[in-house]
C-alpha cells in the first residue's frame, strides 16, 4: 500500500514536472524550431517560386569565394567587438563591484539604460557621433589635434566603437552578476598572502568570473554578428557582412533559397564560435563550482 | 462646483463618444501599405480625414518600404497583411509576376476622368511619379551639371552612393553606365568608373542611411528623389536638386489591391479619395511637394516639372528588362565595392 | 606529531619567537559614526588576545585595520615597534583565517597553501616542501590534490590555517574561525590552534562573538562595545571583576539585584537590597551613600538555606533543573526579581524548605551604579 502510494506520488511528480515544462517546449517547437526547419526546407529549392527541388543555391553560395571572405569577415566583426567589449566592459565592471550599493544602483541603469533605446535610435545617434561633422571630428578638430576629420564612419573601426556601445550591456550584466557574487574576502585573502593587485585580479577574479566573462562574450559574438542595422548603416555597404547578403536575397530581389542558405552560413559558424565558446565556459565553471 | 461624481460622468460620456463611431458607424475599414516618411506623413494628415469623410471608411495606414510590402505579401500567401500596396515600377513588376494583385477596374472610379488615361491600366493606378536626380550642398560644393560630374572633383571626395536595392539607386545608376557607354540592361561602365575613383568616394550606405549621412556631412552631393531634397530642406539642411543635363528619372508610383484582400470596395474608395482634386491639391503643397495625378490641380512652381505633360521627357526605365537583371547587379555591386 | 611541530616551530617562527602588536589610540569613521573609537592595545610576544564582543562592536574593524583591508581615521598600528600603517595588505606579512576560511575555490589544497609563497616569488621545489610541510602540520598532507569543495568544514578550516602559517606571518589573525564549525569540531579546532601557536610562539588575535570561545583559546580578552574596549584583560579577571556593567552583562550569566548603598564603613559598604536583606561588601571607589546600586553576583555565587538571617532574603522556588553536573534552579525574589542559582549536584543540601537565598561565602559580587 504505502509503495504504491509512493509510486503514483513519484509518478504524480514526474507527470507535473513534465507538464510544467509543455507550454515551453510547445512554444519553443512552434516559434523557434518549426521556422527553423522551414528555412531549412526553403534553402533546397533551385528557383525563388520554391517549385524546383535541388541544391542549385548551396551550390552558388558555396562555389563563390566572395561568400568565404563575406563569412570570414562577419566572425571577425564579432571577435573584434568582443574584444573591444571586453577592454572597457571587464574594468569597469571591476570598478562597479566596488563602489557603494547607491552608486552601483546609479552605474546599473546607466548601464541597461541602452537597452531600453531602440537599436535603431543608438545606431543613427552614433552617425551624429562618428560623422564627417561629427562629435568626434569637431572636438578633435577644436582641439588642433588633427586638421582634417577623420574618416570613422563607413569604417570597420567605427563600426566595431559603436557596436561596443550597442553590446556593452550585454557583456557587463553577466559579467556584473557573477562578479557581485564573487566572495568578497578572496581578494583580501590574496592580499594578506603578499599578492599584488595585479596577480590577485590574474590570479582570483579574473579565473573566478571565468563563467560571466564567457557568457558575456558569447551574447556580445552573436549579436554583433548579426547587427544588421549597425552593419550597414554606420558600416556602410562596403563593409559587406551576412546579414546584409540575407536581406539583399530576401527582401530586395526575392531569391528565398539563397537567403536561407546564407541564412544557414550564418547560423552555422555563429553556433560553431558559440558552442567552442560555451565549451570553455564550462570547463571555466566546473572547476569552480562542477 | 465638481463632485467626483460628475466629473466620472462626463468622463464616462467623453470616453463613450469617442468609442462611438468606431463601433456603431464605421463601413468597415481597410490596411494599406505606405512608405516611411514623407507618403506615410501626408497620406495620414491627408488621405484618413478625408476618406473618412468622404466614405466613412476607417484607414489603417502600415509603413513599409516597397520591396517590404512584397516579401510580405509573398510570405502571406493568399491572406495578405494589408489590403493595398504602394509600389515602385520594379517591385511592382514583381508582384504582378507573383500574381499578388487583383485586376483592377478603373471605370469603377468616380474621378477616373480626371486622371490621365495612361495612368490607370488593369493592375492599378498611378498616384504619383518620383522624380530622380542629384541633390547636393550648395554651401559646400559648386552645382554639378550632370552624372559624369560626380565621378570628377570636387565632388566624387564629397560623393554618397547607395547600390541597386532601391528603384532610386538602380535609376541613377543605369544613367550614370549610360554617360560611359552603358545602356539600361548593361550597367558595369558605371560599376568600372565607380571602382576607379573608389577610395575618394565619401560614403557607400544602405538608402535608408543616405538623409542622414547627408545631414551630418559625411557626403554633401547624392542621387536621391526630389521628396528627400524637400524633406531635408524643410529641416533646414543645405541641400538643392538638379536635374542633370541628360534628364532627371522619373517613375511612377502606382496604388494596387492585394490579392485575397476582403475589403475590395472600400481599396476603391480609397484610390478615388487619393486621386480626387482636394486631396491631390493638399499634396503638391510644402511640406509635401508630391508630384499631382490630377489634371485639374496645377503643379507648383518649385516642383521640377510644369506639367503633367512633361513626364514624357523624362527619362523612363522599362523595368520588365530590368529585374531579372538586378539580382546579379547587387551581387556585382557588392563584389565590386567590397572593401 | 609533537616532534614534527616542534620541528617546524624551529623552522618557521623565525628569530624572535612572537612580535609585539600595539594598537594606539585608534579610530575608524564609517561615514558620520565611529566603528572603532579609540582604541589602545598593548600584546605581547606570542599572547592569545581575543576581541570579544556583540557584532557591530567594532571587532571585526578593528582586525581588518590591523590586517590593512581598512584605513584608520586616526591612530597607529605597531608591529615590534615599528608603525605598518603605510603599508599596503599585500606588504604587512600579516596571516589572515576567515570564517568562512576564504579559499581560492578554483585551486587545489597545494595551490592555495602555495599561493602566498609564489606570490612572495618563491618557485619551484622549495615552495613544494614548504607547502608539504604546512599540510602535514594541520594534518593534511594527504589532501594535496582535493579542490576545496570536496573538503569537510573542518578540513577546509585547517588548510585555511595552513596557508595563513606558509609564509611565516608576522601576526596571525582569525576571524571568527570557529564559528562555522559544528559544536564537537568547534572545541577540537580549538584546542589544535591553541597548540599550534603555542608551539609557533605567534602572536595572535581572535575575533568571536563567543565568549567560551575567547574564554578558553586567549590569554586576554578585550570585550568590546560600540567601538570602545570596555575591559583588557585575562579570562578570569574579565569574569570575575568586570569593570563595567556592560562587561559583567556580556561575559557569564548574571544575576542583578538593584538596591541601596546605605553605609560606609572603613573600607566596607553596606547595601540593603530592595528584595530585603543588608550585604556587608568590599568598598567600591566611586560610588556615594544613598546612591542607588545594581548588584551582579553569578549564580553558582548564590546559595540557599532554610533559615533566615539578615543577610538573606526569601525568595519564592520555582523550577530546579539538572544541568550535567550541576543544578540550575530559577527563584523569584520578593521585588520580582528572578534570580538564576546554580550548585553542584552532589553534596547538595537535603535540607527542607530552603527558601532564603543568600551569597556564598567566598562571592565576590559587582557593585554598579543603577541609572534611575
Amino acid at each position: 500500500m504505502k509503495t504504491a502510494l509512493a509510486l503514483r506520488m513519484k509518478g504524480a511528480g514526474y507527470l507535473g514536472e513534465w507538464q510544467l515544462a509543455l507550454p515551453l517546449t510547445l512554444a519553443f517547437a512552434s516559434l523557434f524550431l518549426a521556422p527553423l526547419l522551414l528555412l531549412f526546407g526553403v534553402s533546397f529549392f533551385n528557383d525563388d517560386k520554391l517549385t524546383e527541388p535541388g541544391l542549385a543555391q548551396w551550390g552558388k553560395f558555396f562555389g563563390d569565394p566572395f561568400n568565404y571572405k563575406v563569412i570570414a569577415d562577419t566572425l571577425l566583426l564579432g571577435v573584434k567587438t568582443v574584444a573591444a567589449t571586453v577592454l572597457v566592459g571587464y574594468p569597469l565592471a571591476l570598478v562597479f563591484i566596488d563602489l557603494s550599493a547607491r552608486l552601483q544602483r546609479v552605474l546599473l541603469f546607466v548601464i541597461v539604460m541602452p537597452l531600453l533605446l531602440s537599436v535603431v535610435v543608438r545606431t543613427f545617434a552614433w552617425i551624429v557621433v562618428l560623422g564627417h561633422e561629427g562629435l568626434i571630428n569637431t572636438l578633435l578638430l577644436r582641439l588642433g589635434l588633427i586638421g582634417e576629420p577623420l574618416k570613422l564612419l563607413q569604417t570597420e573601426l567605427g563600426l566595431v566603437i559603436s557596436l561596443t556601445q550597442i553590446e556593452m550591456p550585454l557583456m557587463l550584466l553577466p559579467l556584473i552578476s557573477v562578479m557581485s557574487r564573487l566572495e568578497p574576502n578572496l581578494r583580501d585573502a590574496a592580499a594578506a598572502l603578499g599578492a599584488s593587485r595585479w596577480r590577485t585580479l590574474f590570479t582570483v577574479i579574473v579565473p573566478l568570473s571565468m563563467p560571466g566573462l564567457v557568457a558575456g562574450c558569447l551574447l556580445v559574438f552573436a549579436s554583433s554578428t548579426t547587427a544588421f542595422i549597425s552593419q550597414t548603416v554606420i558600416g556602410g555597404v562596403r563593409l559587406i557582412y551576412l546579414p546584409l547578403v540575407i536581406w539583399q536575397q530576401s527582401l530586395v530581389v526575392f531569391n528565398w533559397p539563397l537567403a536561407a542558405v546564407a541564412s544557414m552560413a550564418l547560423l552555422v559558424s555563429i553556433l560553431t564560435v558559440v558552442a567552442a565558446l560555451s565549451y570553455l565556459g564550462r570547463r571555466a565553471s566546473g572547476a569552480i563550482h562542477g | 462646483m465638481f463632485t467626483r461624481r460628475r466629473v466620472l460622468a462626463g468622463a464616462t460620456a467623453l470616453g463613450g463618444a469617442a468609442l462611438l463611431p468606431t463601433i456603431a458607424a464605421a463601413k468597415g475599414g481597410l490596411t494599406a501599405a505606405i512608405y516611411p516618411g514623407t507618403w506615410e506623413d501626408a497620406y495620414r494628415a491627408i488621405v484618413i480625414p478625408a476618406l473618412k469623410k468622404t466614405y466613412d471608411v476607417d484607414l489603417e495606414l502600415q509603413p513599409l518600404f516597397a520591396v517590404d510590402e512584397v516579401a510580405k505579401a509573398k510570405a502571406a500567401r493568399g491572406a495578405p497583411p494589408f489590403d493595398c500596396f504602394v509600389l515602385d515600377p520594379g517591385p511592382r513588376i514583381t508582384a504582378i509576376e507573383a500574381g499578388l494583385f487583383e485586376k483592377f477596374d478603373g471605370k469603377k472610379l468616380s474621378n477616373a476622368s480626371k486622371v490621365p488615361s495612361a495612368f490607370i491600366d488593369e493592375w492599378g493606378i498611378c498616384v504619383g511619379a518620383q522624380v530622380v536626380g542629384i541633390a547636393y550642398n550648395p554651401k559646400k560644393l559648386p552645382a554639378p551639371k550632370g552624372w559624369k560630374d560626380l565621378l570628377t572633383d570636387p565632388w566624387v571626395s564629397r560623393l554618397g552612393i547607395t547600390g541597386f536595392q532601391t528603384t532610386f539607386g538602380t535609376v541613377s545608376l543605369i544613367e550614370i553606365a549610360k554617360q560611359f557607354g552603358g545602356s539600361e540592361t548593361n550597367i558595369d561602365p558605371a560599376l568600372v568608373e565607380l571602382k576607379k575613383v573608389l577610395p575618394k568616394i565619401a560614403a557607400v550606405g544602405q538608402p535608408a542611411a543616405m538623409p542622414g549621412l547627408f545631414q551630418q556631412g559625411q557626403c554633401d552631393v547624392m542621387y536621391t528623389n526630389t521628396q528627400t531634397v524637400a524633406t531635408l530642406k524643410g529641416k533646414g539642411v543645405d541641400i538643392e536638386f538638379v536635374k542633370p543635363e541628360s534628364g532627371a528619372v522619373a517613375f511612377y508610383t502606382t496604388l494596387h489591391i492585394a490579392k485575397g484582400s476582403d475589403a475590395i470596395d472600400n481599396a476603391y474608395k480609397y484610390f478615388d479619395t487619393v486621386v480626387s482634386t482636394p486631396v491631390q491639391e493638399a499634396l503638391t503643397k510644402p511640406p509635401y511637394n508630391f508630384l499631382p495625378a490630377n489634371k485639374d490641380v496645377p503643379i507648383p512652381p518649385d516642383l521640377p516639372m510644369k506639367s503633367l505633360d512633361e513626364m514624357s521627357t523624362y527619362v523612363l526605365h522599362d523595368w520588365a528588362k530590368i529585374n531579372p537583371l538586378r539580382a546579379g547587379w547587387i551581387e556585382k555591386f557588392n563584389k565590386e565595392m567590397a572593401k | 606529531m609533537q616532534s614534527t611541530l616542534t620541528d617546524i616551530a624551529t623552522a618557521m617562527a623565525g628569530p624572535p619567537p612572537g612580535r609585539t602588536l600595539d594598537v594606539e589610540d585608534l579610530a575608524v569613521r564609517y561615514g558620520a559614526s565611529l566603528a572603532v573609537d579609540g582604541v589602545t592595545l598593548a600584546i605581547e610576544p606570542g599572547e592569545v588576545v581575543a576581541l570579544l564582543g556583540p557584532s557591530g562592536c567594532g571587532k571585526t574593524t578593528l582586525l581588518r585595520v590591523i590586517a590593512g583591508f581598512v584605513r584608520q581615521a586616526s591612530g597607529r598600528v605597531r608591529v615590534d615597534g615599528a608603525v605598518i600603517d603605510h603599508l599596503p595588505a599585500n606588504q604587512r606579512n600579516i596571516g589572515i583565517v576567515f570564517q568562512n576560511y576564504a579559499l581560492f575555490p578554483h585551486m587545489t589544497v597545494a595551490e592555495n597553501v602555495a599561493y602566498g609563497l609564489r606570490a612572495r616569488g618563491m618557485r619551484g621545489n622549495e615552495v613544494k616542501t614548504r607547502v608539504t610541510r604546512a599540510l602535514d602540520t594541520v594534518q593534511l598532507g594527504t589532501f594535496l590534490d582535493r579542490l576545496p569543495r570536496q573538503l569537510s568544514g573542518g578540513q577546509q578550516q585547517r588548510v585555511a590555517i595552513a596557508r595563513a602559517l606558509a609564509v611565516e606571518p608576522s601576526i596571525l589573525l582569525l576571524d571568527e574561525p570557529f564559528a562555522a564549525l559544528d559544536r564537537n569540531l568547534r572545541l577540537d579546532m580549538q584546542i589544535e590552534v591553541k597548540r599550534l601557536q603555542r608551539t609557533l610562539g605567534l602572536t595572535t588575535i581572535l575575533v568571536t562573538h563567543d565568549q567560551d570561545e575567547a574564554m578558553s583559546v586567549s590569554d586576554r580578552i578585550a570585550v568590546m562595545n560600540k567601538g570602545k574596549v570596555e575591559q583588557f584583560d585575562t579570562p578570569v579577571a574579565v569574569y570575575d571583576r568586570p569593570k563595567t556593567l556592560f562587561v559583567n552583562s556580556f561575559i557569564g550569566t548574571t544575576n542583578l539585584l538593584s538596591g541601596k548603598l546605605a553605609v560606609r564603613e572603613g573600607d566596607e559598604v553596606i547595601v540593603s537590597l530592595d528584595a530585603g536583606a543588608l550585604l556587608r561588601l568590599p568598598a567600591p571607589g566611586d560610588l556615594s551613600i544613598g546612591e542607588p546600586v545594581l548588584l551582579s553576583v553569578r549564580p553558582e555565587q548564590l546559595t540557599l538555606c532554610s533559615t533566615p538571617r539578615p543577610d538573606n532574603w526569601r525568595v519564592e522556588p520555582g523550577l530546579s533543573l539538572p544541568l550535567g553536573g550541576q543544578l540550575v534552579h530559577e527563584v523569584r525574589a520578593g521585588d520580582g526579581a528572578v534570580l538564576k542559582i546554580v550548585e553542584p549536584r552532589r553534596g547538595v543540601s537535603s535540607e527542607p524548605n530552603r527558601i532564603f537565598c543568600g551569597l556564598a561565602p567566598d562571592a565576590r559580587p559587582a557593585l554598579f551604579p543603577r541609572a534611575t
